[in-house]
């Protein structure tokens, strides 16, 4: 008699073989419903028509009239245009900001994960637990710090500071600030979990072989966590790539306009312009599709390397 | 070319809730259309899209009747009222919640809000019919486009004896003559606000062109803006000299949006929602464009050691020895077509009318009903607002003002104009 294990209906556990895919529909009808389909209205938004009475956007499901100009008008002001000039600056921010997430959220995940001994679930709660407020409130707190008679400039009149600056009058490092204090809980995270799996025989191992403590983190800890670094990067850059209330609340000018900010304007405000609006998300959605294809890929290849 | 308002215009889900298109439009929006594509794709062959009615939009000098139509009558005298509850659709605290539970007590039924982020938002959903709203909060430069996609219907007088309390020049406004669809709500001006502790009134009053004193370097890192793309471009404008800026050229347009680039190095400009009520009191600004209701409101926003005195309004359009022109408009009340309780409305829109309510509702949102009794000094008098705030009361005369302007809609394309402006004014270098 047969077993089943051979048969082509069941696989080598003997399920049957579609079972297992079977438990990915609920996740690809999900995906579909809630990405695939809205994304698809956002281009059928930006490639469709203006209702001249209502004046706002009206979307276009056929792709056969869909309507370029407004795109390429679009990448053209990204590329050497108005645009463009806030598009750069979104770019360079989200790097400053991403920079000084690794520097501040490194050493701090590093000491939470190996230093901490057993209180460090303790230091993750207390990591983590200003951030179970709002973003926005914590953002509106910001405000209140750093307004010109707020506690800040009231700390350094203690000090005897004359002359106190206005930290909301729209400088870069305050909205890079503000970016990394919002996103940096999601970047340690991560990055606890992959420091925290590091087997510690391994580091003894390249104590035993005669590394010293510099050489053993940049030969050992460093490219086994630096996927935690990347998984962390990726989290906290597609929101500050969207981001646009911190520039908002804590600057208001033009100066540290983001593109999120942007987006914003033509969607809520110059709503006849939504297919601008549609068309800079779509942009910006590739973009940022891209970085996270760099990060898959180089996850794939330590996977490999890891194999070998 | 001018279409007669109804020729070629079935507003989605006003007549026929469910034409075949509406119906597929809205599967694809669910996400139910996949498997139903290619039919999809079949009934988009009609290209037409939501032809517009003729827009009838009026001036104080050029006083227009919005249309009335045959399918879109206004309710009978004499009904019995509608069992509640009464929904509202307005703004986010935009009505006295203390008020709430007096109106409930007034019409016998219970009250539901809902809110809107902007106009837009408001106007697409009551545009797609999925929602039926009571009452509506439009502002009055969205009426005509209101009446013209068949959004709001015709009002009953007969329901209405409080709209005898309103300024004659409201009760039959320039925008809805008659007041065939709309009452007032609130009114306002968009102005000058300033501290004088820490500006120079001198630089602002008594000067040929106030709006110029957003370009005086001595406030710079110190002032701000509305972000808000209509009222800052026309401010532009009206400091350049321009005198009606829905008449503004392109070339008009983009000398308004050198200007407001200029104002990024020259004084820093910061663009803000708040800055007028909150932003003056914090001391983040010492001046702000403001609008007259956000001026009035900004005295509960004083930390407790501050010096509300020092607070000042001004509106370059009935300032002395000001020749430039200034903003001025109203919010209006209106019942949404598939009202299901136009009854109920009706009498709801005769209690905001009313003049206590009036005040009572002023003395929270701090915009100023145009209500005849309720007169700048009467206000000041009984310490509703403070009297060196008198600039920041509207009176019916300055809709007649020759320098008053009203803001009309704007068409798509004139839009796309002044967005491409707002866009190089606030991008930065």
């Amino acid at each position: 008699m047969p077993t089943n294990l051979q048969s082509a209906e069941y696989d080598t556990v003997g399920q049957k073989r579609w079972v297992w895919p079977g438990f990915a529909i609920p996740g690809v009808v999900w995906l579909s419903l809630l990405f695939l389909v809205p994304f698809y209205a956002i281009f059928a938004i930006a490639m469709g028509r203006i209702d001249p009475l209502l004046s706002r956007p009206v979307p276009e499901w056929n792709p056969f009239y869909w309507d370029p100009t407004v795109f390429a008008d679009v990448l053209a002001s990204l590329f050497g245009g108005q645009l463009g000039v806030v598009a750069l600056r979104t770019v360079g921010y989200v790097f400053v900001a991403c920079a000084l997430c690794v520097l501040i959220g490194y050493p701090v995940a590093y000491f939470v994960s190996r230093k901490a001994g057993r209180w460090r679930w303790i230091w993750l709660l207390l990591i983590l637990a200003p951030f179970w407020i709002n973003y926005l409130m914590r953002m509106m707190s910001w405000v209140n710090l750093l307004s010109p008679d707020g506690q800040v400039n009231q700390v350094l009149a203690a000090f005897g500071a004359t002359n106190l600056p206005d930290w909301l009058a729209g400088h870069h490092f305050v909205v890079i600030l503000g970016l990394v204090y919002g996103y940096i809980p999601f970047f340690i995270l991560p990055l606890f979990a992959a420091l925290d799996r590091i087997d510690d025989a391994t580091l003894e191992a390249a104590r035993d072989l005669g590394a010293n403590n510099a050489q053993t983190f940049w030969r050992v800890t460093w490219p086994l966590s630096r996927n935690g670094v990347l998984g962390g990067l990726v989290i906290v850059m597609l929101p500050m790539f969207g981001d646009y209330y911190t520039p908002n609340l804590l600057s208001g000018s033009p100066r540290t306009r983001m593109i999120g900010n942007t987006i914003d304007q033509f969607i809520n405000q110059t709503t006849s312009q939504g297919a601008v609006g549609a068309a800079l998300t779509i942009v910006l959605m590739f973009f940022v599709a891209g970085l996270m294809v760099y990060y898959l890929a180089s996850i794939n290849r330590a996977t490999e390397e890891a194999r070998r | 070319m001018v279409y007669h308002p109804r020729q070629n215009w079935t507003p989605a889900g006003r007549r026929r809730l469910y034409t075949r298109r509406d119906f597929l439009q809205r599967a694809a929006v669910l996400g139910i259309a996949v498997p139903v594509l290619p039919s999809l794709l079949a009934a988009c062959g009609d290209r037409g899209g939501s032809e517009g009615g003729e827009l009838v939009v009026g001036t104080p000098s050029n006083p227009v009747e919005q249309p009335l139509f045959d399918d879109n009558t206004a309710i009978e005298s004499g009904l019995e009222a509608e069992e509640g509850p009464l929904q509202l659709y307005n703004w986010a605290d935009y009505i006295n919640p203390d008020l709430i539970p007096v109106a409930e007590e007034a019409l016998g039924v219970g009250i539901e809000i809902a809110t809107f982020f902007n106009e837009e938002e408001a106007i697409s959903r009551l545009a797609s019919g999925e929602v039926a709203y009571d009452v509506w909060f439009p502002t009055s430069q969205r009426v005509a486009v209101a009446v013209a996609a068949g959004l709001i219907q015709p009002i009953n007088h007969d329901y209405l004896p409080n709209l005898a309390n309103v300024w004659p020049q409201l009760a039959d406004p320039y925008y809805d003559q008659g007041s065939r669809y709309t009452v007032p709500y609130v009114t306002y001006t968009t102005g000058v606000a300033w501290r004088n502790d820490m500006a120079d009134s001198a630089d602002i009053e008594g000067q040929e062109n106030p709006w110029d004193v957003f370009w005086n370097p001595k406030y710079a890192g110190q002032l701000g803006l509305y972000d808000s793309f209509t009222d800052t471009i026309a401010m532009a404008l009206f400091r350049n000299g321009v005198a009606d800026p829905s008449q503004a050229s392109e070339a008009d347009l983009e000398a308004a949006g050198d200007a407001l680039v200029e104002l990024i190095d020259l004084v820093d400009v910061r663009y803000t929602i708040d800055g007028a009520y909150v932003g003056i009191p914090e001391g983040r600004f010492a001046l702000h464009h403001a609008w007259s209701g956000d001026l009035v409101n900004s005295q509960y926003y004083w930390p407790e050691d501050g010096d509300y005195t020092v607070t000042r309004y001004l509106w370059p359009a009935s300032a002395e020895g000001s020749s430039v022109n200034g903003p001025i408009s109203n919010d209006t009340l209106a019942i949404p077509v598939n009202a299901q309780r136009p009854v109920l409305a009706h009498k709801f829109l005769d209690f905001m009318l009313d003049e206590n309510n009036a005040l009572e509702n002023f003395g929270w949102v701090g915009y100023q009903p145009p209500q005849i009794n309720l007169t700048p000094a009467y206000l000041i008098e009984n310490e509703w607002v403070a009297d060196f705030l008198e600039p920041a009361l509207v009176t019916p005369e300055d809709f007649e003002r020759d320098t008053a302007w009203v803001q009309g809609p704007l068409d798509a394309e004139t839009e796309a104009l002044w967005s491409d402006q707002w866009t190089r004014a606030n991008s930065g270098g």
